[in-house]
């Protein structure tokens, strides 16, 4: 069995799990991360990409809301490329309490989130299509994240630290010895081989799966799953994050990004973070709750819908994970449960993986007796994929201004999302791609309208030719990414996108006939996906 | 004016235009309005009849022709069934007859499917397909040389040769670099088809394959023979390079699709038809069960088109006749005809993208009689001069059996001969 030995093994390859490796590596520690798939592929690659302001939380949470401002405050310095400052809307429907408005208010002043009410009238100059009844608004410093480029840029920042990223090395058991975590036997899905990881300390960043991950070395995590599920619309119908200002509740935010709009979330309750369905009922609230925002936007085009799992940790049941804190928490398990070696953290959200990073990696210092300081909140991270363009925000026609500086028209394999062959060779050769759902999180292949009806025919011919794919790998590849993508359409397939899926059976059915290629039908690095959704209506809906 | 024997056809796919075209060569009064071109433009320009029957049969159809008549006895239903065999065979010779007076053959019958090689090297079965792509056939076993462009995205020539050696077949492949392409902005295959018509540019192309060639005895090329003139130039890279040459269709626009499309249209001007693109159909007027007027969208005000008789041939889900909503309903759009579709959502989909059956929902569509004329239940037409053509017609599942060519063809064909009577 392949062994690797290193002082930190961080098991999870999302944002904490990557924020984790990567502060470690920088204080100096020989760190490894293993993740069962690809970066970002649990709950990182399936939010709705907001950079919170913290306003969200403000009355409800006020410890969260404080610590994602400061978060806030230093992605926008160290990783400007991967965020677009849209800025954010707090709105008050004709559903919504007005008075609410000023508890948000106060709440903002409590816990130091910038916040100012404009008149209706600038908003709706600002974002002409929002509801023109909304009665107050408020503008918050919200931003909007890529999250699949931020992992990677995180990741690269580890890397250059010298630490090892290990993808789709899936855990099969922490390895305990005594009282004492000494390291994890994973098992390589590319290379179908178990690896043994031996480390002085092991940090579980696994987020909604934590549970499970600790459960193998012996200690119970409680890690409830909450399912939130997410709708893309197909156009860009704001430029502003637009949040309902009531408690939070189900589908009260609208985020703007790259070319969509996404609708969140719903918060369910699961009992497994791997199996669960996008049910018929959540997407029908979505988009009635959307309509709240921007009349219309249920008649639209919806792109493509998700689901992810947030990690919520407590020690005891509650019946509502709304209700749970959405600030982190760091087990020790030494102290809790007299393990040693083994530290878990989780909970919390995308804008404060930084701060989860630098309190575990303090952690992992006490426990390893040493003084090392943090600086993640004081380097800019790189590009991976683009050197030298890390120090500006991303913005929504970037991708246009670059092709047409090239003059890169010729050369687009996504046209939808404007990635060209060079993007693909270098998320080939330097993304260590190992399926095209992989490239899709580093260039943004197939997420546009046709849902990898053009692209993914040339995506698998450039990828075959430049690294002398087999044959019959080459072929799984094409039909695992097709699968995958009709995995997050199934939900919202009607009109427009449903003629546009016709299409793509068209092509691939009709004219290539690739339901008849030699090979598998499937690999084991294809997509799993979602369970079939049945319920038609809110189980929870007060009749 | 219109007379009692006018016809206004409503969609100007494969079945629209060939409906027009039977009316306008049987002197009939005929006009073709649709929001856009067909489908013509997607596919592969050949012309499916049946290529897998049960439609999960992983083995391709040998004979469309004793196939169909199967299949009709299996599915009353099925638009094929209310054509039959005779009349399928029918509209293929025509069809076939006006292809080879525009100098653009297709090869074929309704006794043997051709075995085509695909843009991803499968063995795709075929009914009719055009002489540019016939020296593809799998049944020889010729060695050949798969030839992409690689200024040219859609195509790679390595994918091709590697899966049909995979199945026994020798196939070699070159991707060539094409320095004139290399000094446009943007090559699409409409682009490289009008490049191949300049001599110079083929000099080129034969330049680089011919030390290439090797042991192949044909040489196979991305559908980017030119726009129309493609026999010609098919004739010529044979001439120059001592081998036939074929033509593989891939993603679209479809070189192929575009020529029926325009010799369909040739016929039907020749003939004193009249197609005009950009009016949309957006609603009728009727009057004690007869259609009296079908609008389309103009500016300031719906422009009504008054006709004895009218031919729905809007496609289905992919040409956008039919739309569906959240809500699970199906409308088609023109004259809100009654759609048959699973009732349930949840029902519409299987799991896997490439379900070897397909999707429950693609087989939306309307129910006719055996006039053709879109029924509610029953068989008393919902109005008496309303017909349906095309895959606008339901019960069938016309891409997995590959027959989309075929069902459009051959409805169209009896349709516009029906209203010809």
């Amino acid at each position: 069995m392949r062994k690797i030995e290193t002082e930190v093994l961080v098991i999870g390859g999302g944002a904490t799990g990557t924020g984790v490796v990567y502060d470690l590596a920088q204080r100096g520690f020989k760190s490894v991360l293993v993740e069962k798939r690809d970066l970002t592929h649990g709950t990182t690659g399936r939010y709705h990409g907001l950079l919170h302001s913290g306003g969200r939380y403000v009355v409800k949470d006020p410890k969260a809301a404080t610590e994602c401002i400061e978060e806030n405050i230093i992605l926008r310095k160290i990783m400007p490329h991967c965020l677009e400052d849209t800025s954010g809307f707090f709105v008050c429907t004709p559903w919504d309490d007005p008075s609410f408005g000023d508890k948000f208010m106060q709440g903002c002043r409590d816990t130091s989130v910038p916040c100012e009410e404009i008149s209706v009238a600038q908003m709706l100059r600002e974002e002409p299509h929002l509801n023109p009844q909304i009665s107050r608004c408020f503008r918050v410093p919200d931003g909007s994240a890529d999250s699949f480029l931020a992992t990677q840029v995180v990741a690269e920042g580890a890397r250059q630290y010298n630490a090892q990223i290990l993808t789709y090395h899936e855990l099969k058991t922490l390895i305990r010895e005594g009282d004492r975590i000494t390291g994890a036997i994973c098992h390589d899905l590319v290379k179908d081989e178990d690896v043994t990881i031996l480390a002085d300390m092991v940090v579980n960043a696994s987020g909604a799966w934590a549970g499970k991950i600790a459960h193998t070395g012996g200690v119970e995590v409680n890690v409830q799953a909450g399912k939130g599920t997410m709708v893309a619309l197909s156009y860009r119908v704001i430029n502003t994050v637009v949040n309902r200002c009531k408690m939070p509740s189900d589908g009260d935010i609208i985020v703007p990004i790259h070319t969509v709009s996404v609708i969140g979330t719903t918060d369910e309750g699961v009992p497994d973070p791997e199996h669960f369905a996008i049910e018929p009922w959540e997407v029908k609230l979505m988009l009635e709750e959307a309509d709240k925002l921007v009349p219309g936007f249920s008649e639209m085009r919806m792109l493509r819908a998700w689901a992810g799992v947030r990690p919520l940790y407590q020690e005891t049941k509650v019946a509502d994970t709304r209700d749970v804190t959405r600030a982190y928490t760091l087990l020790d398990h030494e102290t809790r449960d007299g393990l040693q070696g083994f530290i878990t953290i989780t909970g919390g959200k995308w804008t404060t993986f930084r701060q989860m990073a630098q309190v575990t990696a303090d952690r992992v210092c006490e426990k390893l007796n040493t003084e090392r300081e943090c600086r993640t909140h004081l380097e800019l991270l790189p590009h991976p994929f683009e050197p030298g363009h890390n120090k500006t925000y991303h913005t929504l026609g970037a991708r246009l201004a670059r092709t047409e500086q090239q003059k890169g028209f010729g050369q687009l394999i996504c046209e939808c999302e404007m990635a060209t062959r060079s993007d693909i060779e270098r998320a080939i050769n330097e993304g260590e791609a190992k399926t095209l759902d992989d490239i899709r999180r580093d260039v943004r292949l197939g997420m546009g309208p046709c849902q990898g009806g053009f692209c993914t025919l040339r995506a698998i011919g450039i990828w075959h030719q430049l690294h002398q794919l087999p044959i019959e790998e080459a072929n799984v590849a094409l039909r695992d990414f097709l699968q995958e993508r009709w995995k997050g359409l199934l939900p919202i397939l009607w009109g427009a996108q449903l003629k546009q899926e016709r299409l793509d059976e068209l092509i691939y059915l009709t004219v290539l006939n690739a339901d008849h290629l030699p090979g598998e039908k499937a690999s084991r690095l294809g997509p799993k996906m979602y369970e079939k959704g049945t319920v038609e209506h809110n189980p929870d809906a007060k009749t | 004016m219109s007379t009692k024997n006018d016809v206004l056809v409503v969609g100007a796919g494969l079945a629209g235009l060939t409906a027009v075209w039977q009316l306008a060569t049987q002197q009939k009064k005929a006009r073709l309005v649709s929001k856009g071109w067909g489908a013509t433009h997607w596919h592969s320009g050949c012309i499916d009849v049946l290529g897998y029957y049960p439609i999960d049969e992983s083995q391709p159809v040998e004979s469309p022709g004793v196939t169909l008549a199967k299949l009709i006895a299996d599915q009353p239903e099925h638009p094929y069934a209310l054509v039959g065999v005779a009349g399928v065979e029918e509209a293929l010779t025509m069809f076939q007859t006006l292809c080879a007076e525009a100098g653009y053959p297709l090869h074929g019958s309704l006794d043997k499917n051709w075995l085509l090689p695909s843009a991803v090297g499968t063995f795709r079965p075929t009914c009719l397909a055009p002489e540019t792509m016939i020296a593809g056939d799998l049944r020889r076993d010729d060695p050949m040389l798969i030839v992409g462009i690689k200024q040219l995205v859609d195509f790679y020539p390595n994918i091709v040769a590697e899966n049909l050696v995979k199945q026994g077949v020798e196939a070699a492949h070159l991707m060539l670099d094409m320095p004139k392409l290399a000094q446009r902005n943007f090559n699409t295959p409409v682009s490289i088809g009008s490049m191949m018509e300049q001599p110079s540019f083929r000099s080129d192309l034969v330049r680089f394959i011919k030390p290439k060639l090797g042991k192949a005895k044909r040489v196979g090329l991305p559908a980017v023979l030119g726009r129309y003139p493609s026999l010609t130039i098919k004739n010529d890279l044979e001439k120059q390079l001592g081998v036939p040459v074929f033509e593989i269709p891939g993603l679209p626009p479809s070189l192929p699709g575009l020529r029926l499309h325009a010799i369909l249209l040739q016929a039907i001007e020749r003939a004193g038809g009249r197609v005009y693109h950009g009016l949309e159909g957006v609603g009728i007027e009727s009057e004690e069960g007869m259609v009296t007027a079908v609008f389309t969208e103009a500016a300031g005000r719906p422009k009504p088109h008054r006709f004895a008789r009218y031919v729905v041939a809007t496609g289905g889900i992919l040409g956008g006749g039919i739309v569906t909503r959240q809500d699970g309903s199906a409308h088609e759009l023109v004259f809100d005809l009654p759609v048959a579709l699973p009732e349930s959502r949840q029902d519409w989909f299987e799991q896997d993208f490439m379900d070897a059956k397909g999707h429950p929902v693609y087989r939306a569509g309307l129910t006719v009689n055996a006039q053709f004329q879109p029924v509610n239940g029953g068989s008393q037409p919902v109005y008496g001069n309303v017909y349906a053509a095309g895959t606008t017609l339901g019960h069938s599942e016309v891409i997995r059996e590959r027959s989309f060519e075929g069902v459009a063809l051959a409805t169209g064909f009896a349709v516009g001969n029906l209203l010809a009577q």
